[in-house]
Parts: structure tokens; sequence; C-alpha cells
């Protein structure tokens, strides 16, 4: 009996299972059938090879163009701690904070240097990735907007007093404050000092829109209630008192030491020739000197400093790293695509039989 | 008040002991009354009946095992390469510790100047700790936490696709193939051992009257006006049988030939049509006038008296003594004299009537290896005209069957039926008597003819077999059928051929006897191997299985029949080892007589010391348990109740759905998930590995390479969706290529796709685009200057660049690895890198400083660095060093090397092997071996038990007197009959288990 019941009830059960499989006829469409409409990949032996010597020419070309034009470029640099090693040595002992301590390096200059001459700074062994390091500084404050915060600038966020430094954190404290003055000895006595450009050597991105000063009067009453950070010797405010456009916040000196390198070495720009006078051409070959104002100690982290004078190409000024690697990928994409060729011909014969077998 | 008192729960389907208790009197009850769950009641209207066990206590249920959490071997192999990916983050935290603290010690320590340590820092040592703690979360995006859930999107898309599948899905049954769990779909891709089910997954279950040969005339073959045979499909209209009134519509025949020589009177058909309609157990049923029902104890009957039903010898009805038969449209009724009944041994049935005419005739049908024998020696011609026909249907897989008939005298049968009487009253070895009382009178017969009956396989099961066989999956068949039924199945289903160099047939009853049979089996293999010589024997093997014999290098073709008692002792611990070894030498494997606990047991055999990936296949409750053992279920839906649907994890309604699932979708689900694992192993190393290259110059100070919001969003956003759509869409081969070539399925097998191997070398070209991603950057940007001279090198310009060429690298990889570039393929690649600097730009805008200045500090970033043209040849030095190995690598590995499915891509003569291999796969005609078999699945008994007419319907009142009256007589032959014969007359309990 009971089999029976079970047998009606599984009745009414398949009956209602079948008008829902009724709705249950798979829809035919591309999608659900994987039948799309699609470009199957093939990589055919004449697409690679064609590739592979098309972009061995190119990186060939691009090599060759890319070391014409880093060769072009005239660079000197001329490392500083060592022949200022009293200054430096000055610098160890942070008591001596301030004694001014001038350096003068002389240097001859063979050949001119045509065109824009940039004047970098460079740095071995300091670490502007360090994780705390980068992270010490405070976008709104350097905005402007709201100078008390310095909820970031740990360890460098609060003087002993209390009083927000202003700008806080490491970045800004430890900014890279040697002077460097680039005299031309164009007759043996007299020397002329260089004319030298302090703008446009940021981004306009940092100058306009990154650093802005907190709107004021004047500069000094609107950093009121903020103190200098401990390793500076002056105020932000009168970074550049000459110009109001280059002072607090966007003193352009302070600007690219904000914008931290990528790696421990690293070199910043300093200065532009002003291209006026005897530099309408660039620096004509000559005696010169690097007069120092030596303040940023190194030799405490066993670092080094130097001053770079530089030209530019078309791609910046770019090392002999970026052609080297391009002419050597380019000759090893050709090998290989030599190579690629011989064994696809040598194949080739094989290949057929195999197929035809 | 009665109560039962009987053994606990069990699961053997054989045995059941207890008592009833009722009215004071005790009854036994074994298993001849009992009744298992599923069972149909054949027969008879109603029953009373009373559950002993329900539920999972039923004998049945306890069958079918465990359920067991299935997961994929890439699952299991994700999930160590995870714990192995974790060592590995571990050791990078280590080494930048211990770098952190070497660095902090030397330069730290007098960098303290400029940023002074935490004032919980105290020493270089803790600082180091520290700096271990932040890599392990810096660098934790190697372990990839989003890769189970991309996983799982992907195998839910294969389901559908499974699910969608419109060659899938049966519109006879209107029943779509179903994916019922979404985590194995990669599984189907690796597939090497298919443990069928018969009835219902291979065969329908449905006899059909195919053809016969009549006094040396072969009826049933359709001939075309060219005299050519015609073959399946191109039939004209089948015989009109509308002659008949009591014809069965659904009996369908062909040739008409053979209904003229009915409707002309040719004795010879007559009387071959009257012995179809005297000489069988079925029952009939008339519910209105005209409306014959048929209980058949075996499909093979059924089909025989339905055949001699609608040629015009209609069997009607039946008494104990008496058959009526409607000849040509007169009713005839022959007094039954006796039943020879079927058994076994005798694998042949009699009957002995009295015609109206008062003339006795024997009726007999059954094997032809014993009938033939028992002819009467004066027609040797029909003799061989016979037996040619019998061997040309045998060749077809059809079930043959011999009739003839013996004329006997009214002495003779009277002496007869007297021995016969004094036999069936012995005492001691009643059977053996009544044997050779039977014996005695089929002597001598008559030929009358032959028929076949082809066991109706489901559509497309030989071609399915075949093509799986190609693709190297070897099939075991797994049944409670009889051993004749299961070995003629595996003859129609190609899987026995008589080219096979031998079939072993194992039957013994004690373990001694199985363990010889299984050793000779092996000594006949390696001798074979030997002689054949060396040089012929190697086969393409897996490089790392080193399977335990020299078996598996067996040459020619054997196959292995092994029966449900034997298999007992071939489980048995000592002795599995070496059933495994035999029955994995042979190309077939057929169990019969299993009970489905032994099917589960086999599997996990299989399983368990294979290594191989399992898939088991079945319709019905039986099967259960093996669909649960095995890693991958699959149950037929649609036929016989849905427990074996319900266990399984993929469903659909044909057999040969099976090849579509293995060798489409398995495939390319494996396919795709292979290749979407490696591009997301590859694609979070060279991501994350940049980190550590950047720790030796940032004084392992944990600082990222990238932006935050870069890091947060690489994985969510810029790279997932391409991937996914690979892993979803991804076709190597178009899908009739994977059927024309079942070699394409041998990866998944051999697990060539993703394994160590290939996660070591993905892991290894991640680390060289990191290292590239990292130290090209690195050597440009230390000595170079923006073209306004500005300082270049600064972190966060080195950041946009470093994650800038990252997404590019990885998208050109994608691309590559992408075989299959739909319109969606192209949406997600693209748009993942318009999004990436759609994001970048919107990220480093000046709006979201002002409104966020500590947040977003990357302001103007991308459009100052962006510019530089320094930057984008960095860019594009970056990808093509990162690229051109990966394409260089390809083009060898295709010149060399290539896969069979990089051959069948690039080959432009598809079309020739295509025709060679449709030429393999159409039926070969066999002409010898003969594998009569009367009625397989008949059961003995039936004879006795209709000659009691106990079975005949209570409610016909003229059987009414006759039945009370014989009654006694039954029940006391019945309880004879238990008390000293396995198979009784409830044999419609065992019967009713389906096998």
């Amino acid at each position: 009996m009971s089999e029976e019941y079970i047998s009606v009830t599984c009745r009414t059960k398949m009956k209602r299972i079948s008008e829902d499989y009724q709705s249950r006829v798979p829809d035919n469409t591309a999608l659900k059938q994987q039948q799309l409409p699609a470009y199957r990949l093939q990589l055919s032996a004449t697409g690679i090879l064609s590739g592979f010597f098309a972009a061995g020419a190119f990186c060939l070309g691009m090599g060759i163009i890319l070391i014409l034009s880093a060769k072009s470029i005239k660079e000197i640099e001329v490392k500083y701690t060592k022949i200022c090693a009293n200054c430096a040595e000055l610098r160890e002992d942070a008591t001596n904070f301030d004694k001014e301590c001038t350096c003068s390096i002389p240097f001859y200059l063979s050949e001119t240097m045509k065109g824009n001459v940039y004047m970098y700074y460079k740095l071995y062994g300091f670490y502007q990735n360090l994780y705390q390091y980068i992270l010490s500084r405070s976008n709104s404050q350097l905005l402007g907007t709201d100078l008390k915060d310095v909820g970031n600038c740990a360890p460098f966020s609060n003087s002993h007093d209390g009083t927000p430094i202003a700008p806080c954190g490491a970045i800004a404290n430890s900014i890279f404050n040697d002077t460097i003055i680039l005299s031309y000895n164009l007759n043996s006595s007299i020397p002329i000092e260089v004319p030298m450009l302090r703008s446009k050597i940021t981004w306009w991105t940092d100058k306009y829109v990154k650093f802005q000063n907190p709107s004021s009067i004047n500069l000094s009453s609107a950093f009121a209630g903020t103190t200098k950070p401990p390793y500076w010797s002056k105020p932000v405010y009168e970074l550049d008192e000459e110009d109001p456009g280059n002072n607090g916040f966007l003193n352009e000196d302070f600007i690219v030491w904000m914008r931290t390198a990528a790696f421990p070495t690293f070199k910043k720009l300093y200065r532009r020739l002003n291209r006026i006078q005897y530099f309408i051409e660039g620096l004509p070959a000559g005696n010169y000197s690097f007069n120092i104002t030596y303040n940023f100690p190194v030799t405490r982290f066993k670092g080094e400093k130097s001053v770079v004078l530089s030209t530019l190409t078309w791609s910046g000024g770019s090392s002999l790293f970026l052609g080297l690697a391009y002419t050597v990928t380019g000759a090893v994409t050709w090998l290989a695509s030599f190579s690629m060729m011989a064994i696809h011909l040598m194949l080739k014969k094989k290949k057929m039989l195999f197929i035809q077998d | 008040m009665g109560e039962v008192v009987c053994e606990p729960p069990n699961n053997k389907l054989d045995k059941f002991s207890g008592t009833l208790y009722w009215k004071e009197s005790k009854f036994p009850l074994s298993n001849q009354n009992m009744l298992l769950r599923g069972c149909v009641l054949r027969n008879t209207e109603w029953c009373f009946g009373l559950v002993v066990f329900a539920g999972p206590d039923t004998k049945l249920m306890q069958n079918s095992g465990r359920t067991k959490f299935k997961r994929t071997s890439i699952d299991r192999l994700m999930n160590t390469l995870v714990l192995w990916i974790f060592g590995f983050l571990v050791c990078m935290g280590v080494i930048l510790a211990i770098g952190n603290a070497i660095w902090e010690h030397e330069v730290g320590t007098r960098f303290q100047v400029y940023l002074p340590w935490d004032e919980a820092v105290n020493s270089a040592f803790f600082s180091g700790f520290l700096s271990f703690w932040s890599y392990i979360i810096i660098l934790n995006t190697v372990v990839p936490i989003s890769l189970y859930v991309s996983v799982e999107v992907i195998r839910l898309g294969h389901s559908y696709f499974i699910n969608w599948d419109k060659k899938m899905f049966c519109a006879k049954k209107r029943t779509p193939a179903e994916a019922r769990t979404t985590t194995l779909n990669e599984e189907l891709g690796q597939v090497e051992y298919v443990f069928s089910d018969k009835t219902g997954t291979l065969t329908q279950n449905i006899m059909v009257f195919s053809k016969c040969s009549i006094s040396g005339h072969s009826y049933g073959d359709v001939f075309d006006v060219l005299g050519h045979k015609a073959e399946l499909g191109e039939r004209p209209e089948p015989v009109d049988f509308s002659f008949n009134p009591l014809a069965d519509k659904k009996f369908l025949f062909w040739d008409s030939t053979l209904l003229e020589a009915v409707k002309m009177g040719d004795p010879h058909t007559h009387e071959f049509f009257r012995l179809l309609s005297l000489c069988h157990t079925v029952m009939s049923e008339e519910k209105n006038e005209g409306e014959l029902y048929y209980k058949a104890q075996s499909p093979d009957e059924g089909a025989l008296v339905t055949a001699a039903r609608n040629f015009g010898f209609v069997f009607r009805s039946r008494t104990p003594k008496t058959i009526t038969v409607h000849e040509m449209g007169t009713a005839v009724t022959y007094q039954l004299l006796a039943i020879l009944d079927f058994n076994n041994i005798r694998k042949r049935m009699s009957v002995i009537v009295r015609n109206p005419e008062g003339r006795i005739r024997l009726y007999c049908k059954g094997a032809d290896t014993l009938l033939l024998d028992r002819l009467h020696p004066s027609t040797p011609e029909l003799l061989s005209t016979t037996t040619d026909h019998l061997n040309e249907y045998a060749g077809e897989g059809l079930r043959t069957l011999v009739l003839a008939y013996k004329d006997l005298d009214e002495e003779y049968y009277g002496a007869w039926a007297q021995r016969r009487l004094q036999a069936s009253l012995a005492q001691d070895s009643r059977e053996d008597r009544l044997a050779s009382v039977y014996e005695e009178v089929e002597s001598d017969m008559v030929l009358l003819g032959a028929t076949a009956i082809e066991d109706k396989l489901q559509q497309g099961v030989p071609e399915t077999i075949a093509l799986l066989t190609l693709a190297n999956i070897k099939i075991w068949v797994l049944t409670g059928d009889k051993q004749e039924t299961a070995v003629n199945i595996g003859y129609s289903c190609k899987m026995l051929t008589d080219d096979m160099t031998e079939v072993f047939v194992v039957t013994g009853h004690t373990v001694l006897e199985v363990r010889e049979e299984l050793r000779k089996a092996r000594e006949k293999m390696m001798d074979a191997s030997h002689s054949v010589g060396n040089g012929f024997t190697c086969q393409e093997r897996r490089s790392s299985a080193k399977l335990t014999s020299v078996l598996e290098a067996v040459a020619g073709e054997y196959a292995l029949v092994i029966n449900g008692h034997s298999l007992a002792h071939a489980l048995e611990a000592d002795m599995e080892l070496e059933f495994l070894e035999t029955a994995c030498a042979c190309k077939a494997v057929i169990c019969c007589r299993v009970t489905p606990l032994q099917k589960a047991q086999v599997v996990e055999l299989v399983k368990k010391h294979k290594k191989a990936v399992t898939l088991a296949i079945g319709d019905g409750a039986n099967d259960v348990s093996m669909i649960k053992t095995a890693h991958i279920g699959v149950g037929i839906s649609g036929q016989e109740g849905i427990q074996a649907v319900l266990a399984s994890d993929y469903s659909f309604s044909q057999f040969k759905f099976l090849q579509r699932l293995l060798l489409v979708h398995g495939r390319w689900s494996y396919l795709r998930m292979c290749k979407f694992l490696c591009y997301f192993f590859y694609k979070n190393f060279a991501f994350t590995m940049v980190h550590f290259w950047f720790g030796f110059f940032c004084g392992f100070s944990a600082q990222t390479v990238y932006d935050q919001y870069f890091i947060t969003l690489y994985n969510i956003v810029y790279t997932s969706l391409p991937v996914l759509a690979m892993g979803v869409f991804d076709q190597d081969v178009p899908e009739q290529r994977s059927m024309e070539y079942p070699k394409l399925y041998e990866p998944g097998q051999l697990n060539l796709l993703f394994n160590k191997r290939q996660f070591f070398i993905c892991i290894a070209r991640g680390i060289y685009t990191s290292v590239l991603m990292f130290f090209i950057p690195y050597g440009v940007f230390a000595e170079a200057t923006r073209d306004d001279g500005t300082q270049l090198a600064d972190y966060q310009s080195f950041a946009v660049t470093v994650a800038t060429s990252l997404v590019i690298v990885v998208s050109v990889q994608i691309g590559l690895d992408t075989g299959y570039w739909t319109a969606i393929n192209h949406f997600f690649i693209w748009g993942s890198l318009a999004v990436y600097f759609a994001i970048l730009f919107a990220m480093h805008s000046n709006g979201l400083f002002d409104m966020f200045p500590n947040q977003f500090r990357f302001v103007g970033n991308a459009q100052n660095t962006l510019a530089q043209p320094t930057v984008w040849l960095t860019i594009t030095l970056t990808t093509v060093v990162c690229i051109m190995p990966v394409v260089a690598f390809r083009f060898l590995k295709l010149s060399l090397k290539p896969d069979l499915s990089d051959t069948v891509r690039y080959t432009q003569l598809v079309r020739k092997k295509q025709k060679a291999q449709h030429r393999c796969l159409r039926r070969v005609g066999r002409t010898s071996s003969r594998r009569s078999g009367y009625a397989f699945s008949h059961q003995e008994g039936f004879g006795e038990l209709i000659m009691s007419g106990k079975n005949m319907r209570l409610s016909s009142l003229a059987l009414a007197s006759f039945a009370t009256r014989s009654s006694s007589n039954w029940i006391e032959s019945l309880r004879r009959k238990k008390s000293d014969s396995a198979s009784s007359p409830c044999g419609a309990a065992d019967k009713s288990l389906k096998e």
C-alpha cells in the first residue's frame, strides 16, 4: 500500500519536474553554447619572426640614438666632501652649527657646455626612501590650510615646548642647506659670479598645487604660532626674503627637497644657468670655482656630496644605461630571431613530413 | 498484536534473519520474505507488507556508503602550493628582517640624526623583528587570497556552460545536463577510469525482437531497391500490423516478408510463432477487451511473446493447466502438461502441451550451444544455415535463441510424466534427478529456427566507448547482472571484441581458486608479451609513474570478467593488489553480480592505488555508493528514480553525453583552470617580488614600491577580469577537434598542464619579470633627469613607472595566454588597461588632493611622469625584455616539441585525419564467437509457480476454486523449494532490485 502511495507522489512530482524542464531547454545563444565569435590567437612562425626582427631593429635603433644623445651631454661632477674636509669635520659636531664654514673648489672646464646648463647637488648614501622618512610630512600643512596639522610628522612634529613645527617632519627638517655659488674666472684676477636662476626647478603641480603658503598679510604673521624645524637656522618665512614668490612653503629649493628620492644616491636640481652676458651660449670653457657654504653634514652617516653641472638632450639628462640596455636587447633579439629562423627552417621539412603522417 | 524481532540494520543484501510473533505463533523471516527499498511490484496489484527498516536503515541505504567531501586534485595541489608560498613568504621576511637588522646596525644608527628610531625600538635587532612583520604584511600578496574566489567563479562559469549545453540536452526527456556541484569541473579533464553501471546506463533495459531465422530463411534485414542492406535511419515504414486488432502498437518490425509468410500460412512460420506464444512464463492481463498487458519476468521473454502476438499468435490468457492463444484470429486452447523450467545449467526451457486435436508436443527454446546438440540429425542443411544465421546475429551483438519442437506420443509421455513425478518427490539430489529426466525428453528435437533479440543500447553507446577508449580512458562495467548478460553487452558495446587476445573469466568461489585464476591470467599475459618481443611492448606511459609491475606494458588486448563472489575474495586486503594489477593490464574489465558496496570497493581500490581520477556513472539506487566514492559521480537522470542523480555531481540523461562532458567540457575546464593558475601565480609574483628587490635599496625599511592604492587595486581591478575571462572562455582547439582527436585528452590524465614543475616555471617567470621590472627602471632612473632638468628619480615617479610597466607587461602576457579572443576578452583586457590609466589620473588629480591632501599624496604625478619620453622608453624596454623570452620559448616549443593541440591547430590536413578517424569508428561486423543466451535475466522457478496457479489472478472467478484446491500443494512445494534452492519463486524481490 505504502509502496503505491509513494509511487503516486513520485509520479506527481515527476510531472511537476517535467513541466519545469519545458522551461529548462537551454537557450541557443552563442554565449551559452560557447560559440562566441572569437579570434583564435595563433602565433604563426612568420608572425613571430617578423615581430622579433622588427623589435630587434627598433631596440637597436633606439639604443644607438640614445647612446649618441647621451654622449652629447656634457657633465661635470665635483665631489666636495673630501676637498672640504675641514668643513666636514666641523659639521660632525652638531654644536658648531652657528660657525660658518666656506670652501672654494676651483676646476677647469675644457669644453664649452652649450645650451642650458643645470646645476645639481648630489648626495651619496642619504636615504630619502625610508618608510618612516617618507611618511614624515604633512601635506595639509604644506598646503597652507592647516598649519597645526602635524599628525604624520613624528618624530619632528612639535618642538620641546609643544609648538607645532612648520614645516614639520623628518623630510623638511633634513633639508639640504649648503649654498653653492659658481664663479667664472674670465681673467686670472676677477672671478665673475655665474648668473643662476632659482626658479622653475620644480614641477608646476608642486609649486602651484601641492605647496601653498598660508594666507595672511605677511608671511611671518602667517606662520605665527609655529616654530622652525630644529635643524634649520632660520624660519621658513625667511628662506628667500627677496622674492616673496619663492618664500615660505613656496621656496623652490624646499619643494625640490620635499620630493623624496627613490634611491639613496640621488641628485636634485639646484640652479639653472641664466643665459645672459658671457653665458648666452652656455658655459664657456675656462676656469671656474664652486664657492660652497658648507652646512649639510654627510660624514656622520658616511655619505658624500657633490655638485654636478650638466646639459640636457631631447630626452632629458639620460645616462648611458638606457641606450646600452636598448642596444643589448636589440642585439640579443636579433641573435634570437636568427637562431629561431634557422631552427624553423631546419624543422620545416620534418614538420611537413610529420603532418603528412 | 504482532511483533518482529530481527537483526540490526546492515548492508547485506542477500541475508536477513528475524522472527515474526503473531497470535502466539512464531514465523521465521528470511531474505525470501524481504522486499528491498526501490522494489517494484510485478504481476500483482497489491500485497500486504510491513516496513522493517526505513530511511537510512534500509539495506540499500546502508550500502550507499558515506558521503565524502569531494575535492579535485588541483585543489589539493593548490593548497600545498599556497602553503609553500607561505613558507617562501616567511623566508623572504626573514631575509629582509636580517637585512634590516644589519642595515640599522651599520647605517641606520648613524642616520638617526635625520630619522631617529621610534621610542620603542632600542636595538637594530628589534628593528629587524618589526621589519619582519612589516614585510610579511607587504609581501602577503604572493599568497593569493583572491585565488580561491576566482577559482570558484571560474568553476561556476564552467558549471553553467554544462547546464546550458544544448548538445547535452535530451530532447526526448527534456532533460538538460546538470552540474550539481561546481567544484569538480577541471577534474573532468583528468579522468582515467570510468566505472559504469550497465542497465539503464549502457542499455535501455528494453529488449527488441529484431531478427529471426525460420527453417533456413532469415527475416529482419531490410533491403533497399538495389538489394543492399539498408542502414539504420534510412529504413522505410515499419510493417503494418493493422490486420491484427490485438497487436501491440509499440512493436516495430521492418521486414514485411515475415508477415507475408505468416499470412501465406507457411506451416514452419506458424509453428515458430506458436512456440513463441506457448513456451514462456509470461502472465497476461486484459484490463479491457483487447487491451493486453504482458507481465514478463524477463524482458527477453516479453519481447518474444510480444513478437508472436503481433504476428498473429496472441497469447491471451493462461490457467495452471491451459494456455489460450489466438492463432490468426481464432482462439485455441492448449492443455499445459508440463513446464520444464529454465535454470542456469540447462540454459533452456520447454513446455509440453496437448493441442485441441489431442496431439502432445514439446516446445523448447534455449541457448544454441546446448540445443543444437539435442536436435534430430535428419536435417543437416537446415542446421548449417541456421548456424550461419546465428553467427550473423551474434556478430551484430544480438542475443540469440534456438527454437525446436518434438512430437511425443501418448504412452511415452505417460511414462515420462511418471518418472518426472518420482524425481520431483525424491528426497535427495532432486535437482539432478529432475535435470536428467528433462534431458531425456529434450532430445531428437526438430529445429524450427532461431530468434535474435536486441538488448537495446542507449543511443551512441558503442561510439562513446570507442571514443573514450581512444582517449585512453579505461572503462570498467560494474553490474549486478549475470555474467552472460554483462559479457554480451560488453560485446555489443564494443568493449570486448573478438580481436582480443583473450577474455579471462574469474568465477572462483574460494580464495585459492580466485588467486589461482588471477595468477594464470597474469602469466598468460606475461608469456604473450615476452613472445611478442620487447620492441613491440613499449607503450607511451607516464614517465613519473613507476607502476608496480611489468603488466602495464603487456602486449595484446585482454579483458577480464569477474563474478561478484570472486570479487569478494579479490577485494580482500591480501589480494586486492594482485587483482588490481591484473585488471589494469586488461583493456576492459567487467564485474558482474556485484553488490552496491562492492561497486564502491572496486572504485575505492582503483582510487587508492592508482592515483588516477575515477568517474562513476549510473542511474539507480544501487549505483549511489559507487557514485559517492568515485572522484566524480555522474547520474543518469530521468530513468528510474532520482537517488543516483541526487548523489551525483553531474547528471544527464544519456550515456553518450559522457564523451562531451569529458572530452569537451572537462578538457576545456582543465585547460582553463591550469592556464588560469599559472597566470595567477605569475602575476602575483611579478607584482610582489619588486618590493623584495626594493628592500635592498631602502634600508629594508618595508617601504613599498607602489602607491598604496595601486597595491589595493592591482588584484581586484587591474588584473582580475582579463584572467577571469580567460579562465571562463578560453579554448585551445574547437570542440569538434577534441572529439576527432581524443588523444587531446591525455595531457589532463598525465597532469601535464599544472603540476609542481609548471608552478615553479610560473614562479620563475614571475620572479624574472619582477627583477626586470625593478632593475631596468632603477638603472635608468639612477642617473637620468627629466627633460626640464629636474630630478627624475623621485620615489613617486619611480612608483608610477614600475606600476605602469607592470600593468602593461601582465596585460600583454594575458593577451598571449588567451587563445580565444572573444569580445568579452577584448573588453576586459583593454578595459583593464583603460581603467588603470583612468584611476591613475583620477588618483593623482588636483581635485582629490585638495579634498584629502594627506591621503592622495601623488598629486600631479601621473601627468608629470608619463609625459617623459624616458619613462615611456623604460616601460617599452621592460615590456620587450619581459615578453620576448616568453614568445621565443613558445616558438621553440612549437617548432621542437609541439603538443598535439598545437599540431591540431596548425595542421591544414585536418580533413584527412578526420576521415581516418571515422573509418575507425564505423561498426565492424563480427563473424565469429556466438554468444547465445537464453533469457539472460531469467530466473528459475517460474514454471513451477505457473503450474501451481498461485500467481494467477484470484479475482478470476473460474480460477478461484482451483486456487483454493491447489494451494496446499503449492505451499508445500514452495517450502521444499525454499529449503534447498537459492533461487525461489519470490525471486521477484531479487529481480526488482533491478539487477
